[in-house]
Protein backbone atom coordinates (compact mmCIF):
# COMPACT_ATOMS: atom_id res chain seq x y z
CA UNK A 1 0.00 0.00 0.00
CA UNK A 2 2.30 2.39 0.90
CA UNK A 3 4.65 1.56 -1.93
CA UNK A 4 1.78 2.08 -4.45
CA UNK A 5 1.52 5.31 -2.75
CA UNK A 6 5.09 6.40 -3.33
CA UNK A 7 5.08 5.42 -6.54
CA UNK A 8 1.86 7.46 -7.81
CA UNK A 9 3.26 10.43 -5.68
CA UNK A 10 6.43 10.71 -8.01
CA UNK A 11 4.71 9.69 -11.16
CA UNK A 12 2.47 12.79 -10.40
CA UNK A 13 5.31 14.66 -9.93
CA UNK A 14 6.79 13.01 -12.75
CA UNK A 15 3.92 13.38 -15.37
CA UNK A 16 3.68 17.42 -13.69
CA UNK A 17 6.83 18.43 -14.18
CA UNK A 18 6.78 17.15 -18.13
CA UNK A 19 3.48 18.80 -18.59
CA UNK A 20 5.16 22.28 -17.45
CA UNK A 21 7.64 21.63 -20.01
CA UNK A 22 6.17 21.13 -22.79
CA UNK A 23 4.07 23.99 -21.86
CA UNK A 24 6.19 26.35 -21.07
CA UNK A 25 6.26 29.40 -23.73
CA UNK A 26 10.62 29.45 -23.64
CA UNK A 27 11.97 26.28 -21.70
CA UNK A 28 14.12 26.69 -19.09
CA UNK A 29 16.72 28.81 -20.95
CA UNK A 30 14.43 31.73 -21.94
CA UNK A 31 15.23 34.49 -19.69
CA UNK A 32 12.39 37.20 -19.12
CA UNK A 33 14.76 40.24 -18.20
CA UNK A 34 11.83 42.47 -17.67
CA UNK A 35 11.06 40.61 -14.32
CA UNK A 36 13.92 39.34 -12.52
CA UNK A 37 14.25 37.97 -8.80
CA UNK A 38 9.98 38.13 -9.41
CA UNK A 39 7.57 36.90 -6.64
CA UNK A 40 4.61 35.42 -7.70
CA UNK A 41 2.87 36.47 -10.99
CA UNK A 42 0.31 35.51 -13.41
CA UNK A 43 2.42 35.30 -15.61
CA UNK A 44 5.23 33.37 -13.36
CA UNK A 45 3.17 31.53 -10.81
CA UNK A 46 6.63 30.22 -8.47
CA UNK A 47 8.40 33.75 -10.05
CA UNK A 48 11.98 33.65 -11.54
CA UNK A 49 15.56 33.63 -10.96
CA UNK A 50 18.23 36.60 -11.01
CA UNK A 51 18.57 36.42 -14.46
CA UNK A 52 14.38 36.38 -15.00
CA UNK A 53 13.90 32.73 -16.00
CA UNK A 54 10.40 31.05 -14.67
CA UNK A 55 11.10 29.00 -11.25
CA UNK A 56 8.18 26.19 -12.44
CA UNK A 57 10.09 25.14 -15.45
CA UNK A 58 13.63 25.22 -14.25
CA UNK A 59 12.47 23.45 -11.25
CA UNK A 60 10.45 20.81 -13.59
CA UNK A 61 13.48 20.24 -16.23
CA UNK A 62 15.35 19.84 -12.65
CA UNK A 63 13.69 17.18 -10.99
CA UNK A 64 13.12 15.49 -14.46
CA UNK A 65 17.02 15.80 -15.20
CA UNK A 66 18.11 14.78 -11.62
CA UNK A 67 15.49 11.55 -11.80
CA UNK A 68 16.66 10.04 -15.39
CA UNK A 69 20.56 10.53 -14.17
CA UNK A 70 19.85 9.42 -10.74
CA UNK A 71 18.57 6.19 -12.39
CA UNK A 72 20.84 5.72 -15.11
CA UNK A 73 23.44 6.11 -12.98
CA UNK A 74 22.58 3.67 -10.46
CA UNK A 75 21.62 1.40 -12.93
CA UNK A 76 24.83 1.48 -14.12
CA UNK A 77 26.78 1.35 -10.60
CA UNK A 78 24.82 -1.49 -9.95
CA UNK A 79 25.46 -3.52 -13.22
CA UNK A 80 29.27 -2.96 -12.07
CA UNK A 81 28.85 -3.90 -8.67
CA UNK A 82 27.04 -6.99 -9.51
CA UNK A 83 29.76 -8.14 -12.56
CA UNK A 84 32.34 -6.93 -10.09
CA UNK A 85 30.61 -9.09 -6.74
CA UNK A 86 30.27 -12.06 -9.28
CA UNK A 87 33.82 -12.42 -10.69
CA UNK A 88 35.28 -12.32 -7.29
CA UNK A 89 33.37 -14.77 -5.57
CA UNK A 90 33.72 -17.33 -8.85
CA UNK A 91 37.37 -16.35 -8.80
CA UNK A 92 40.26 -18.28 -6.97
CA UNK A 93 40.87 -16.76 -3.85
CA UNK A 94 43.80 -14.60 -4.27
CA UNK A 95 42.29 -12.84 -7.37
CA UNK A 96 39.14 -12.67 -5.25
CA UNK A 97 41.70 -10.96 -2.54
CA UNK A 98 42.57 -8.67 -5.18
CA UNK A 99 39.55 -7.76 -6.51
CA UNK A 100 38.10 -6.66 -2.93
CA UNK A 101 41.52 -4.74 -2.17
CA UNK A 102 40.83 -2.84 -5.51
CA UNK A 103 37.04 -2.05 -4.26
CA UNK A 104 39.11 -0.79 -0.91
CA UNK A 105 41.18 1.32 -2.51
CA UNK A 106 38.54 2.86 -4.65
CA UNK A 107 36.53 3.43 -1.20
CA UNK A 108 39.30 5.06 0.11
CA UNK A 109 40.29 7.27 -2.80
CA UNK A 110 39.30 10.80 -1.58
CA UNK A 111 36.12 11.03 -4.14
CA UNK A 112 35.53 15.10 -4.04
CA UNK A 113 39.11 15.92 -4.87
CA UNK A 114 38.62 13.32 -7.93
CA UNK A 115 35.68 15.03 -9.18
CA UNK A 116 36.48 18.43 -9.47
CA UNK A 117 39.92 16.70 -11.23
CA UNK A 118 37.49 14.98 -13.73
CA UNK A 119 35.50 18.18 -14.06
CA UNK A 120 38.08 20.30 -14.64
CA UNK A 121 39.55 17.88 -17.37
CA UNK A 122 36.53 18.59 -19.30
CA UNK A 123 37.15 21.20 -21.66
CA UNK A 124 35.38 24.63 -20.81
CA UNK A 125 33.68 24.13 -24.14
CA UNK A 126 32.08 21.29 -22.97
CA UNK A 127 28.04 21.54 -23.82
CA UNK A 128 25.65 21.44 -20.75
CA UNK A 129 24.38 18.03 -21.54
CA UNK A 130 28.23 17.13 -21.68
CA UNK A 131 28.72 18.10 -18.01
CA UNK A 132 25.34 16.34 -16.89
CA UNK A 133 26.23 12.61 -18.94
CA UNK A 134 29.86 13.76 -17.31
CA UNK A 135 28.88 13.89 -13.70
CA UNK A 136 26.63 10.69 -13.60
CA UNK A 137 29.18 8.86 -14.96
CA UNK A 138 31.30 9.62 -12.31
CA UNK A 139 29.10 9.32 -9.84
CA UNK A 140 28.06 5.57 -10.96
CA UNK A 141 31.97 4.90 -11.35
CA UNK A 142 32.60 5.79 -7.67
CA UNK A 143 29.04 4.24 -6.19
CA UNK A 144 30.22 0.41 -6.67
CA UNK A 145 32.53 -0.39 -4.21
CA UNK A 146 30.13 -0.66 -1.04
CA UNK A 147 27.56 -2.10 -3.56
CA UNK A 148 29.71 -4.53 -5.24
CA UNK A 149 30.94 -5.94 -1.54
CA UNK A 150 27.28 -6.80 -0.98
CA UNK A 151 27.13 -9.07 -3.93
CA UNK A 152 30.15 -10.72 -3.43
CA UNK A 153 29.08 -11.92 -0.09
CA UNK A 154 25.61 -13.12 -1.03
CA UNK A 155 27.20 -14.70 -4.33
CA UNK A 156 29.53 -16.33 -1.87
CA UNK A 157 26.80 -17.65 0.64
CA UNK A 158 24.93 -19.22 -2.93
CA UNK A 159 28.29 -20.19 -3.99
CA UNK A 160 28.21 -22.91 -1.95
CA UNK A 161 24.60 -23.83 -1.76
CA UNK A 162 23.37 -27.46 -2.43
CA UNK A 163 21.80 -26.48 -5.85
CA UNK A 164 24.63 -24.56 -6.96
CA UNK A 165 26.97 -27.93 -5.94
CA UNK A 166 24.14 -29.97 -8.06
CA UNK A 167 24.10 -27.56 -10.56
CA UNK A 168 28.12 -28.15 -11.06
CA UNK A 169 26.94 -31.76 -10.99
CA UNK A 170 24.78 -32.18 -13.72
CA UNK A 171 27.95 -29.97 -16.15
CA UNK A 172 26.30 -26.70 -16.43
CA UNK A 173 28.87 -24.03 -17.53
CA UNK A 174 29.14 -21.38 -15.60
CA UNK A 175 27.29 -18.52 -17.40
CA UNK A 176 24.56 -21.19 -16.65
CA UNK A 177 25.01 -21.07 -13.30
CA UNK A 178 25.36 -17.34 -13.40
CA UNK A 179 21.93 -17.01 -15.10
CA UNK A 180 19.36 -20.17 -13.93
CA UNK A 181 20.78 -20.00 -10.44
CA UNK A 182 22.24 -17.01 -9.20
CA UNK A 183 20.56 -14.14 -10.66
CA UNK A 184 17.15 -14.99 -9.57
CA UNK A 185 18.30 -15.19 -6.10
CA UNK A 186 20.91 -12.23 -6.25
CA UNK A 187 18.07 -10.50 -7.22
CA UNK A 188 17.27 -9.51 -3.85
CA UNK A 189 19.98 -8.14 -3.40
CA UNK A 190 20.39 -6.01 -6.21
CA UNK A 191 17.23 -4.59 -6.34
CA UNK A 192 17.29 -2.53 -3.17
CA UNK A 193 20.89 -1.50 -3.91
CA UNK A 194 19.59 -0.07 -7.27
CA UNK A 195 16.68 1.86 -5.21
CA UNK A 196 19.01 3.14 -2.68
CA UNK A 197 21.30 4.64 -4.74
CA UNK A 198 18.97 6.69 -6.94
CA UNK A 199 18.05 8.89 -3.90
CA UNK A 200 21.76 9.03 -3.28
CA UNK A 201 22.99 9.84 -6.36
CA UNK A 202 20.00 13.03 -6.63
CA UNK A 203 21.43 14.34 -3.41
CA UNK A 204 25.25 13.76 -4.50
CA UNK A 205 24.67 15.37 -7.85
CA UNK A 206 22.71 18.36 -5.83
CA UNK A 207 26.17 18.98 -3.53
CA UNK A 208 28.05 18.72 -6.46
CA UNK A 209 26.37 21.43 -8.22
CA UNK A 210 26.31 23.94 -5.28
CA UNK A 211 29.72 23.24 -5.43
CA UNK A 212 29.65 24.01 -8.99
CA UNK A 213 30.87 20.91 -9.74
CA UNK A 214 27.85 19.50 -11.38
CA UNK A 215 25.67 19.55 -14.43
CA UNK A 216 26.98 22.74 -16.35
CA UNK A 217 24.51 26.41 -16.90
CA UNK A 218 22.12 26.73 -18.59
CA UNK A 219 20.23 23.14 -17.34
CA UNK A 220 19.11 23.61 -14.58
CA UNK A 221 19.81 20.92 -11.69
CA UNK A 222 19.01 20.62 -7.78
CA UNK A 223 22.36 21.52 -7.02
CA UNK A 224 22.27 25.32 -9.66
CA UNK A 225 18.81 25.57 -7.96
CA UNK A 226 19.83 25.49 -4.40
CA UNK A 227 22.60 27.57 -5.13
CA UNK A 228 19.94 30.26 -5.20
CA UNK A 229 19.65 29.74 -1.47
CA UNK A 230 22.63 31.64 -0.79
CA UNK A 231 21.73 34.82 -1.89
CA UNK A 232 19.87 36.96 0.65
CA UNK A 233 18.07 39.32 -1.90
CA UNK A 234 16.65 36.74 -3.41
CA UNK A 235 15.54 35.30 -0.21
CA UNK A 236 14.23 38.53 1.03
CA UNK A 237 12.13 39.14 -1.99
CA UNK A 238 9.47 35.92 -2.39
CA UNK A 239 9.38 32.49 -0.53
CA UNK A 240 9.46 30.73 -3.60
CA UNK A 241 13.04 30.33 -3.57
CA UNK A 242 12.17 27.76 -1.05
CA UNK A 243 10.09 25.98 -3.99
CA UNK A 244 13.31 23.38 -5.33
CA UNK A 245 14.55 22.53 -1.75
CA UNK A 246 10.88 21.40 -0.47
CA UNK A 247 10.44 19.59 -3.78
CA UNK A 248 13.84 17.78 -3.25
CA UNK A 249 12.79 16.47 -0.26
CA UNK A 250 9.80 15.30 -1.43
CA UNK A 251 11.16 13.45 -4.20
CA UNK A 252 13.72 12.11 -1.68
CA UNK A 253 11.26 11.02 1.14
CA UNK A 254 9.25 9.27 -1.90
CA UNK A 255 12.46 7.49 -3.15
CA UNK A 256 13.41 6.17 0.32
CA UNK A 257 10.15 4.88 1.11
CA UNK A 258 10.03 3.22 -2.00
CA UNK A 259 13.14 1.69 -1.34
CA UNK A 260 12.49 0.77 1.96
CA UNK A 261 8.97 -1.01 1.32
CA UNK A 262 10.59 -3.17 -1.57
CA UNK A 263 13.24 -3.95 1.01
CA UNK A 264 10.81 -5.55 3.54
CA UNK A 265 8.13 -6.80 0.97
CA UNK A 266 10.84 -8.67 -1.30
CA UNK B 1 37.38 -59.04 -19.42
CA UNK B 2 36.90 -55.14 -20.29
CA UNK B 3 39.05 -52.58 -18.18
CA UNK B 4 36.68 -51.15 -15.24
CA UNK B 5 34.83 -48.09 -16.07
CA UNK B 6 36.07 -46.21 -13.19
CA UNK B 7 38.88 -46.30 -11.08
CA UNK B 8 39.18 -44.46 -8.09
CA UNK B 9 42.65 -43.81 -6.04
CA UNK B 10 42.08 -40.65 -4.01
CA UNK B 11 42.72 -38.55 -0.36
CA UNK B 12 40.92 -35.60 0.18
CA UNK B 13 41.21 -32.87 2.45
CA UNK B 14 39.77 -29.88 4.51
CA UNK B 15 42.63 -27.50 4.91
CA UNK B 16 44.99 -29.62 7.29
CA UNK B 17 42.56 -32.13 8.46
CA UNK B 18 42.67 -34.74 6.69
CA UNK B 19 39.02 -36.86 5.60
CA UNK B 20 39.86 -39.40 2.89
CA UNK B 21 42.88 -41.32 3.52
CA UNK B 22 43.69 -43.71 0.41
CA UNK B 23 40.45 -44.72 -0.70
CA UNK B 24 40.90 -46.94 -3.73
CA UNK B 25 37.37 -49.42 -5.33
CA UNK B 26 37.02 -50.03 -9.11
CA UNK B 27 33.18 -50.16 -10.71
CA UNK B 28 32.47 -51.86 -13.58
CA UNK B 29 30.14 -52.10 -16.26
CA UNK B 30 26.76 -52.32 -14.84
CA UNK B 31 27.54 -53.35 -11.66
CA UNK B 32 25.98 -51.88 -7.95
CA UNK B 33 28.40 -50.82 -5.36
CA UNK B 34 27.45 -50.20 -2.33
CA UNK B 35 29.42 -47.69 -0.08
CA UNK B 36 28.22 -47.75 3.65
CA UNK B 37 29.48 -46.20 6.64
CA UNK B 38 28.29 -44.27 9.81
CA UNK B 39 28.01 -40.68 9.33
CA UNK B 40 31.55 -38.77 9.39
CA UNK B 41 33.26 -41.56 7.70
CA UNK B 42 33.43 -39.62 4.51
CA UNK B 43 31.03 -40.39 2.36
CA UNK B 44 29.95 -36.87 1.27
CA UNK B 45 33.59 -35.53 0.67
CA UNK B 46 33.93 -38.47 -1.34
CA UNK B 47 31.19 -38.07 -3.65
CA UNK B 48 32.44 -34.56 -4.02
CA UNK B 49 35.95 -35.67 -4.49
CA UNK B 50 34.93 -38.07 -7.50
CA UNK B 51 32.86 -35.23 -9.36
CA UNK B 52 35.83 -33.13 -8.66
CA UNK B 53 33.73 -30.42 -7.03
CA UNK B 54 35.40 -30.60 -3.39
CA UNK B 55 37.33 -26.84 -4.21
CA UNK B 56 33.54 -25.62 -3.97
CA UNK B 57 33.04 -26.83 -0.66
CA UNK B 58 37.01 -25.74 0.31
CA UNK B 59 38.50 -29.03 0.12
CA UNK B 60 41.52 -30.71 -1.70
CA UNK B 61 41.95 -34.11 -3.14
CA UNK B 62 44.70 -35.64 -4.76
CA UNK B 63 45.05 -38.85 -6.38
CA UNK B 64 42.91 -40.15 -9.07
CA UNK B 65 39.82 -40.35 -10.53
CA UNK B 66 39.91 -42.46 -13.69
CA UNK B 67 36.63 -42.41 -16.17
CA UNK B 68 37.17 -44.25 -19.54
CA UNK B 69 40.74 -43.74 -18.72
CA UNK B 70 40.66 -39.77 -17.89
CA UNK B 71 41.56 -38.14 -14.67
CA UNK B 72 38.95 -36.22 -14.31
CA UNK B 73 40.71 -34.30 -11.44
CA UNK B 74 43.77 -33.01 -13.46
CA UNK B 75 41.53 -33.24 -16.78
CA UNK B 76 41.21 -29.04 -17.77
CA UNK B 77 38.24 -27.00 -16.25
CA UNK B 78 35.61 -27.29 -19.50
CA UNK B 79 36.85 -31.08 -20.27
CA UNK B 80 35.71 -31.93 -16.76
CA UNK B 81 32.54 -30.14 -16.93
CA UNK B 82 31.64 -31.99 -19.92
CA UNK B 83 32.07 -35.71 -17.84
CA UNK B 84 29.98 -34.06 -15.22
CA UNK B 85 26.09 -34.89 -16.00
CA UNK B 86 26.84 -36.97 -19.32
CA UNK B 87 29.41 -39.60 -17.91
CA UNK B 88 28.94 -39.16 -14.56
CA UNK B 89 25.74 -37.96 -12.57
CA UNK B 90 24.84 -37.45 -9.25
CA UNK B 91 21.12 -38.02 -7.17
CA UNK B 92 22.21 -36.06 -4.11
CA UNK B 93 21.34 -36.47 -0.67
CA UNK B 94 18.65 -33.88 0.14
CA UNK B 95 16.32 -33.20 -2.62
CA UNK B 96 14.72 -29.98 -1.44
CA UNK B 97 17.73 -28.36 -1.25
CA UNK B 98 19.44 -29.80 -4.26
CA UNK B 99 16.64 -28.11 -6.58
CA UNK B 100 16.67 -24.10 -7.08
CA UNK B 101 13.48 -22.93 -5.25
CA UNK B 102 13.34 -19.68 -7.80
CA UNK B 103 13.45 -22.28 -10.89
CA UNK B 104 10.82 -24.47 -12.42
CA UNK B 105 11.13 -27.90 -12.65
CA UNK B 106 11.22 -27.55 -16.60
CA UNK B 107 13.79 -24.83 -16.70
CA UNK B 108 16.72 -27.69 -14.52
CA UNK B 109 15.82 -29.91 -17.43
CA UNK B 110 16.34 -27.25 -20.11
CA UNK B 111 19.83 -25.90 -18.96
CA UNK B 112 20.65 -29.56 -17.72
CA UNK B 113 20.07 -30.64 -21.70
CA UNK B 114 21.32 -27.51 -22.83
CA UNK B 115 24.76 -28.21 -20.95
CA UNK B 116 25.63 -31.16 -22.70
CA UNK B 117 23.65 -30.34 -26.37
CA UNK B 118 23.47 -28.27 -28.66
CA UNK B 119 20.29 -30.04 -30.63
CA UNK B 120 18.14 -27.58 -28.93
CA UNK B 121 15.14 -27.72 -26.60
CA UNK B 122 12.79 -30.24 -29.71
CA UNK B 123 15.07 -32.51 -29.22
CA UNK B 124 14.44 -32.73 -25.30
CA UNK B 125 10.78 -32.80 -24.81
CA UNK B 126 10.73 -36.88 -26.29
CA UNK B 127 13.38 -37.64 -24.06
CA UNK B 128 11.77 -35.82 -21.30
CA UNK B 129 8.39 -37.66 -21.27
CA UNK B 130 10.36 -41.12 -21.37
CA UNK B 131 12.02 -39.72 -18.25
CA UNK B 132 9.00 -38.92 -16.80
CA UNK B 133 7.35 -42.05 -17.08
CA UNK B 134 10.71 -44.10 -16.27
CA UNK B 135 10.38 -42.32 -12.51
CA UNK B 136 7.08 -42.64 -12.27
CA UNK B 137 6.62 -38.51 -12.17
CA UNK B 138 2.95 -37.82 -13.49
CA UNK B 139 2.87 -37.14 -17.17
CA UNK B 140 1.49 -33.74 -18.13
CA UNK B 141 3.10 -30.16 -18.93
CA UNK B 142 1.54 -29.05 -15.45
CA UNK B 143 3.73 -30.59 -13.37
CA UNK B 144 7.17 -29.36 -14.55
CA UNK B 145 5.89 -25.79 -14.69
CA UNK B 146 5.94 -26.39 -10.79
CA UNK B 147 8.56 -24.94 -8.78
CA UNK B 148 10.38 -27.26 -6.16
CA UNK B 149 8.67 -25.81 -3.64
CA UNK B 150 5.18 -26.56 -4.96
CA UNK B 151 6.35 -30.59 -5.56
CA UNK B 152 6.85 -33.37 -2.03
CA UNK B 153 9.90 -34.70 -1.09
CA UNK B 154 9.59 -38.02 -2.94
CA UNK B 155 8.38 -36.07 -6.24
CA UNK B 156 11.82 -34.31 -5.80
CA UNK B 157 14.28 -37.22 -5.18
CA UNK B 158 12.45 -38.79 -8.71
CA UNK B 159 12.66 -35.41 -10.28
CA UNK B 160 16.73 -35.69 -9.35
CA UNK B 161 16.91 -38.98 -10.54
CA UNK B 162 15.44 -37.98 -13.70
CA UNK B 163 17.81 -35.08 -14.13
CA UNK B 164 21.06 -37.44 -13.52
CA UNK B 165 19.45 -39.77 -15.86
CA UNK B 166 19.09 -36.99 -18.41
CA UNK B 167 22.00 -37.95 -20.73
CA UNK B 168 22.33 -41.85 -19.92
CA UNK B 169 25.71 -41.61 -17.77
CA UNK B 170 27.82 -44.44 -17.27
CA UNK B 171 27.87 -44.24 -13.81
CA UNK B 172 25.23 -43.37 -11.48
CA UNK B 173 26.50 -41.46 -7.71
CA UNK B 174 23.82 -41.60 -5.16
CA UNK B 175 24.11 -40.29 -2.15
CA UNK B 176 21.98 -41.11 0.37
CA UNK B 177 19.19 -40.85 -1.98
CA UNK B 178 16.49 -41.65 0.98
CA UNK B 179 18.24 -40.53 4.27
CA UNK B 180 14.92 -37.46 3.54
CA UNK B 181 12.52 -39.74 2.83
CA UNK B 182 9.77 -41.61 4.64
CA UNK B 183 10.07 -45.77 4.65
CA UNK B 184 7.16 -46.02 2.20
CA UNK B 185 9.00 -43.66 -0.77
CA UNK B 186 12.44 -45.15 0.51
CA UNK B 187 11.46 -48.14 -1.12
CA UNK B 188 9.96 -47.30 -3.80
CA UNK B 189 13.12 -45.07 -4.77
CA UNK B 190 15.69 -48.08 -4.00
CA UNK B 191 13.57 -50.11 -6.00
CA UNK B 192 13.66 -47.49 -8.57
CA UNK B 193 17.37 -46.74 -9.03
CA UNK B 194 17.55 -50.38 -8.97
CA UNK B 195 15.24 -51.50 -11.77
CA UNK B 196 17.22 -47.97 -13.69
CA UNK B 197 20.26 -49.72 -13.31
CA UNK B 198 19.31 -52.97 -14.69
CA UNK B 199 17.50 -51.61 -17.35
CA UNK B 200 19.98 -49.24 -18.23
CA UNK B 201 22.89 -50.97 -17.75
CA UNK B 202 24.11 -47.77 -15.39
CA UNK B 203 26.97 -48.75 -13.06
CA UNK B 204 26.01 -47.09 -9.98
CA UNK B 205 27.46 -46.26 -6.91
CA UNK B 206 25.22 -46.44 -3.95
CA UNK B 207 26.73 -44.26 -1.15
CA UNK B 208 24.61 -44.99 2.09
CA UNK B 209 24.31 -45.58 5.86
CA UNK B 210 21.46 -47.86 5.46
CA UNK B 211 22.47 -51.16 4.95
CA UNK B 212 19.49 -52.58 4.63
CA UNK B 213 18.48 -50.82 1.46
CA UNK B 214 22.30 -51.83 0.20
CA UNK B 215 21.74 -54.93 0.76
CA UNK B 216 18.90 -55.19 -1.25
CA UNK B 217 19.94 -52.64 -4.42
CA UNK B 218 24.00 -53.63 -4.63
CA UNK B 219 26.02 -56.90 -5.62
CA UNK B 220 29.41 -55.33 -3.95
CA UNK B 221 29.89 -53.76 -0.42
CA UNK B 222 32.39 -51.62 0.50
CA UNK B 223 32.93 -50.34 4.31
CA UNK B 224 33.74 -46.66 4.62
CA UNK B 225 35.10 -45.82 8.20
CA UNK B 226 37.32 -43.24 9.16
CA UNK B 227 38.36 -42.31 5.80
CA UNK B 228 39.79 -45.12 4.38
CA UNK B 229 37.77 -48.42 2.63
CA UNK B 230 38.47 -51.44 5.28
CA UNK B 231 36.67 -53.77 3.64
CA UNK B 232 35.18 -54.69 0.34
CA UNK B 233 33.02 -57.99 -0.26
CA UNK B 234 30.80 -59.21 -2.25
CA UNK B 235 26.78 -58.83 -0.44
CA UNK B 236 26.42 -62.47 -0.66
CA UNK B 237 29.59 -63.05 1.52
CA UNK B 238 28.66 -60.76 3.76
CA UNK B 239 28.60 -63.47 6.65
CA UNK B 240 32.07 -63.66 6.58
CA UNK B 241 32.95 -59.79 7.22
CA UNK B 242 35.58 -59.68 9.69
CA UNK B 243 36.64 -56.03 10.33
CA UNK B 244 35.27 -54.65 13.30
CA UNK B 245 33.60 -51.08 11.66
CA UNK B 246 31.64 -53.61 9.41
CA UNK B 247 30.74 -55.83 12.42
CA UNK B 248 29.28 -52.87 14.20
CA UNK B 249 27.21 -52.07 11.23
CA UNK B 250 25.47 -55.59 10.68
CA UNK B 251 24.77 -55.80 14.55
CA UNK B 252 23.04 -52.42 14.04
CA UNK B 253 20.83 -54.35 11.76
CA UNK B 254 17.52 -55.17 13.13
CA UNK B 255 17.25 -58.93 12.14
CA UNK B 256 21.01 -60.82 11.52
CA UNK B 257 22.37 -60.49 8.29
CA UNK B 258 22.00 -64.21 7.21
CA UNK B 259 18.21 -64.09 8.15
CA UNK B 260 18.33 -60.96 5.85
CA UNK B 261 20.49 -62.39 2.91
CA UNK B 262 18.16 -65.92 2.88
CA UNK B 263 14.89 -63.47 2.48
CA UNK B 264 16.50 -61.30 -0.21
CA UNK B 265 17.24 -64.58 -2.13
CA UNK B 266 13.72 -65.93 -1.54
CA UNK B 267 12.58 -62.48 -2.79
CA UNK B 268 14.62 -62.21 -6.08
CA UNK B 269 12.92 -65.35 -7.15
CA UNK B 270 9.82 -64.38 -6.44
CA UNK B 271 7.64 -61.71 -7.93
CA UNK B 272 8.65 -58.02 -8.13
CA UNK B 273 5.63 -57.82 -5.76
CA UNK B 274 7.15 -59.93 -2.91
CA UNK B 275 10.37 -58.00 -3.40
CA UNK B 276 8.31 -54.65 -2.40
CA UNK B 277 5.80 -56.28 0.42
CA UNK B 278 9.60 -57.30 2.00
CA UNK B 279 11.52 -54.13 1.34
CA UNK B 280 8.30 -52.49 2.81
CA UNK B 281 8.41 -54.99 5.93
CA UNK B 282 12.46 -54.49 6.73
CA UNK B 283 11.75 -50.74 6.26
CA UNK B 284 8.96 -50.68 8.99
CA UNK B 285 11.51 -53.01 10.90
CA UNK B 286 14.04 -50.80 10.44
CA UNK B 287 11.88 -48.02 12.39
CA UNK B 288 10.14 -49.82 14.53
CA UNK B 289 14.43 -50.53 15.82
CA UNK B 290 14.67 -46.93 16.06
CA UNK B 291 11.51 -46.78 18.48
CA UNK B 292 12.23 -49.80 20.47
CA UNK B 293 15.44 -48.56 21.05
CA UNK B 294 14.43 -44.97 22.63
CA UNK B 295 12.02 -46.35 24.78
CA UNK B 296 11.38 -49.97 25.56
CA UNK B 297 7.91 -50.55 26.31
CA UNK B 298 5.88 -53.63 26.02
CA UNK B 299 4.16 -53.89 22.64
CA UNK B 300 1.90 -56.40 20.89
CA UNK B 301 4.32 -58.96 18.96
CA UNK B 302 2.45 -59.81 16.00
CA UNK B 303 5.21 -58.79 13.55
CA UNK B 304 8.07 -61.81 13.50
CA UNK B 305 10.48 -59.55 12.73
CA UNK B 306 10.16 -57.32 15.31
CA UNK B 307 9.87 -60.20 17.76
CA UNK B 308 13.20 -61.07 16.25
CA UNK B 309 14.75 -58.11 16.40
CA UNK B 310 13.54 -58.06 20.65
CA UNK B 311 15.19 -60.79 21.43
CA UNK B 312 17.98 -59.53 19.38
CA UNK B 313 18.78 -56.40 21.04
CA UNK B 314 18.32 -58.51 24.03
CA UNK B 315 20.57 -60.79 23.95
CA UNK B 316 23.22 -58.08 22.40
Amino acid sequence: MKRRIALIALLLLVVGAVLVLRWSPGGYAAQDRDSTMAPFSAQHWTGTDELGRDRTVRVSAALLIGLAGATAAAALTTAIAGCFGLAAAFSPSWVAALLIFLSDVFLSLPWLFLLMMARSLLPLTASPLDTAVATFVVLAALGWPACARVIYRGALALRSAEWMIQGHACGLRTRQLVRLHLLPHLRSLLLPQFLICVPAFIVAEANLGALGLGVGEPLPSWGSMLLELDNSALLARSHWVYLPIALLIIVLLTLESFATEVETHA
Amino acid sequence: MSPPLLQVRLAAAYGKRRVLGDVQFDLCRGEALGMVGTSGAGKTTLVMALLGLLPWRGGQVSGEVLIDGANLLTLPAHQARQMRGKRIALVPQSPMTALNAAVSLRSHFEEAWRAHESSGARALEPRLRQLISEVQLPAGDGFLRRKPGQISVGQAQRVLIALALLHRPAILLADEPTSALDPVTQAEIVKLLRQLSQRNGTALLYISHDLLSVLHLCDRLAVLHDGAIVECMSVAHLEQAQHPATLSLLRALPVPVGLLLSHSRTAMDSSARAQDSIELHLSNANREAQREDTHLTAGNLDNPCEEQMRSYSCTH
